[in-house]
């Protein structure tokens, strides 16, 4: 169960990141408040899984001091993009929790993968990217 | 010379069965197979197996596959929006019937429209309403769900959940 939760700890770390990089670029205040929501929604899921990783006694690696961007964020546009593709991400790192957990953690799992999945689209409808939405949010593409 | 050979016949039939039956009961790896033998030549019925615990998901996949159908031919207008939703839960249908085995029917049975014709929000609210409600059934179906079939259903129950908010 270990790496799994690690995994999904080193996914929310990075959007915690990225939405500190996201906030700069967006430009009203529908898209900020939507970004500033995003952000306490996965400091609240990192903070979940310190304390179950830390419940289990297992140690998690550092937070990284930063992270290179999968593309220059520089305008709205592309500040709505990264934030669909750490969406995106969040969701596929926890469905491996699905398999690894039983009854309310693996519902707690289950919920932190749907919110994101959820953002996802929002941020595709803000974005009007089209379809708003996957056929199974969290399977790696 | 006839009718003594027809016994004859008769006789062997019976003891052949009995050979089956009787090897059936002495080699303990081979019961089963020796006892189901008998119930093959005596044209017993299988008993039939219990459906797929995901069976109801599939179902329930379809039958929004349909909904979505039958607001697209009663709102032409909503079918950029709705056809992506409705072939989601088609790809789902396909997927659970490849993991349970099962066969899905094909589309168009069940399209037919029904009913007068929704208001547009009308139509959307009310899918929106159903998408709630299966991705509520598609959150206990994953929590029951073995570990290796968790994934999936938990992504179907994501994207209904997707869905809802898309309808918003």
């Amino acid at each position: 169960m270990n790496p799994q939760l690690g995994a999904a700890l080193a996914a929310e770390e990075a959007a915690i990141y990225a939405y500190g990089v996201i906030g700069v670029r967006l430009n009203s205040r529908g898209d900020e408040t939507e970004a500033r929501v995003a952000e306490q929604a996965h400091r609240g899921r990192r903070d979940y899984l310190v304390a179950r990783l830390a419940a289990v006694k297992a140690s998690s690696a550092p937070s990284p001091a930063g992270y290179e961007l999968p593309f220059p964020v520089t305008d709205r546009a592309t500040a709505l993009k990264l934030a669909i593709q750490i969406e995106d991400g969040v969701a596929q790192s926890w469905r491996p929790v699905l398999a690894v957990t039983t009854g309310n953690d693996r519902g707690t799992a289950l919920a932190a993968m749907t919110e994101a999945a959820v953002r996802a689209t929002r941020w595709r409808r803000l974005a009007e990217v089209t379809p708003a939405t996957l056929p199974f949010p969290g399977r790696p593409e | 010379m006839v009718l003594t050979g027809a016994v004859r016949m008769s006789v062997t039939r019976h003891s052949r069965r009995r050979v089956l039956g009787t090897a059936g009961l002495n080699v303990l790896g081979l019961t089963v197979l020796g006892m189901s033998g008998c119930g093959l030549l005596d044209d017993e019925p299988e008993p039939p197996a219990a459906p797929d615990p995901l069976q109801p998901l599939l179902d329930e996949a379809l039958a929004l596959a349909a909904s979505y159908d039958r607001a697209i031919l009663s709102q032409p207008g909503l079918a950029a929006r709705l056809t992506p939703l409705a072939d989601d839960h088609r790809v789902h249908a396909a997927e659970l019937a490849r993991l349970i085995g099962a066969v899905v029917p094909s589309a168009g049975a069940s399209s037919a429209p029904s009913g007068p014709a929704d208001a547009a929000a009308g139509t959307v609210a009310s899918l929106r309403t159903a998408e709630q409600a299966a991705q509520k059934s598609a959150v206990a179906a994953c929590k029951a769900a073995t570990p290796e079939r968790a994934g999936l259903v938990g992504s179907i129950a994501a994207c209904r959940a997707t869905h809802a908010e898309a309808l918003r």
